[in-house]
């Protein structure tokens, strides 16, 4: 089964709460654990609370589940900027490390109008799982 | 560093909306040295764009912009009036962090997080309890479905109380740190003190900012979340607090690492 929600917002953090509610309701639906609902949110927020990475004044969050898998892709984004930091950080905590923790894979990806960071969320039973 | 910087700023493409140097040092001069006023009013003129678009970051939280901005001018004439022209930094560089402690200043002295519904902080409350005691009679993080029924709540105003318990996390910038070498001072104004010591590595100028103005605990809980692989859950276990407070202060700490890496690119100016 494939579902799909669609939410774009202005860049801006007075949306991203927004963003953060959108997920908790689709977590509901879901019945992701707290744990998981958390770990997408801070993915996410990792993400659009960088304004380097932003390549409009709009941004668009799909959120697709399939089987077992949350798949969050957000765009258009600054590929250059986010891919750079994806490739960075060995010592602290940046953006690699952080999606690390919280998301199964992440990948760039070019569409037609930019480029999008798509993250993937693998719902292992249980909490906590990656 | 100074040479390097500039160069660097020259370098840079588009829209660089901060004042000249040159200019700048010129008025502080002028003003410092000479007590020229008017030099004075031409700086704050100058920076009003830079504490507009500070206060607009905070506007959102139901205070007036043009009530932010007037705080916020009050942080940039302190940073003017106590700029030391020798220490060979900005005046950005130092107006930046002053503004945002004024503003978050404003924030903590108004008590702003009393707007949150007084039935959702209690059922925040009563969440974060649940949360654990849920945890551990199902072996496994609970579910909304799992909290709005042990809560008596809907299952949406579980996500609302959720939410409102992450309301709180930007203002906690201005709370003084709990240990390190910087405990006297607001970590915000410790910013410009720390500057120097980032020079060293790439690594470190895009690492070690955000992790300095962390306090211990802080860097603790990041170090198990991100460095060990440890849950909330595990987290809150073992530092001996609860999973939703593990959870704000995860978010707190990225927040500050992300302030500060934001403001320590707005010093060098190469970040793009």
């Amino acid at each position: 089964m494939t579902d799909a929600v669609t939410l774009t917002i202005p860049r801006g953090r007075p949306y991203y709460g927004v963003v953060r509610l959108v997920v908790g309701g689709l977590a509901l639906r879901l019945d992701l654990s707290y744990e998981h609902l958390e770990d997408l949110q801070l993915a996410l927020e990792s993400v659009l609370s960088n304004d380097a990475y932003a390549a409009s004044d709009e941004v668009t969050i799909e959120l697709e589940i399939r089987d077992s898998t949350v798949e969050v892709s957000v765009g258009p984004v600054d590929g250059s900027e986010l891919g750079s930091d994806l490739e960075r950080d060995e010592a602290g905590i940046g953006l690699r490390r952080l999606l690390d923790a919280v998301v199964s894979n992440v990948e760039l990806e070019e569409r037609e109008g930019g480029e999008w960071v798509r993250l993937e969320k693998r719902l292992v039973a249980g909490s906590g799982a990656k | 560093m100074g040479s390097a910087r500039e160069a660097a700023r020259g370098g840079k493409r588009g829209e660089v909306t901060v004042p000249h140097e040159k200019a700048d040092r010129e008025l502080l001069r002028r003003y410092h040295a000479d007590g020229d006023l008017e030099a004075r009013e031409r700086l704050i003129e100058q920076y009003l764009p830079l504490v507009r678009s500070l206060a607009r970051r905070y506007s959102y939280r139901g205070e007036q912009l043009e009530d932010l901005v007037q705080v916020g001018c009050i942080g940039l004439i302190k940073a003017i009036d106590r700029f030391d022209i020798d220490r060979g930094v900005e005046l950005t560089t130092y107006a930046t962090p002053n503004i945002i402690g004024e503003i978050k200043r404003h924030f903590r002295d108004k008590g702003w997080s009393i707007r949150v519904p007084r039935g959702l902080q209690e059922l925040n409350v009563r969440l974060s309890r649940l949360i654990e005691e849920l945890t551990v009679q199902l072996e496994r993080s609970p579910t909304i479905a799992e909290l709005a029924k042990a809560s008596g709540a809907e299952e949406e105003e579980v996500l609302e109380a959720l939410e409102t318990g992450q309301a709180y996390t930007t203002v906690s910038l201005s709370t003084p740190s709990s240990g390190g070498d910087y405990d006297d001072l607001d970590p915000l104004e410790s910013l410009g003190e720390l500057e120097h010591e980032y020079e060293v590595s790439e690594d470190r100028a895009v690492l070690a900012p955000g992790w300095r103005v962390l306090d211990d605990r802080e860097r603790r809980i990041l170090h198990l979340r991100f460095f060990e692989g440890l849950t909330q859950s595990q987290i809150a276990e073992q530092v001996g607090i609860s999973q939703m407070h593990v959870s704000r202060l995860i978010r707190r700490a990225l927040e500050k690492i992300r302030d500060e890496i934001a403001l320590d690119g707005a010093r060098t100016g190469t970040d793009n």
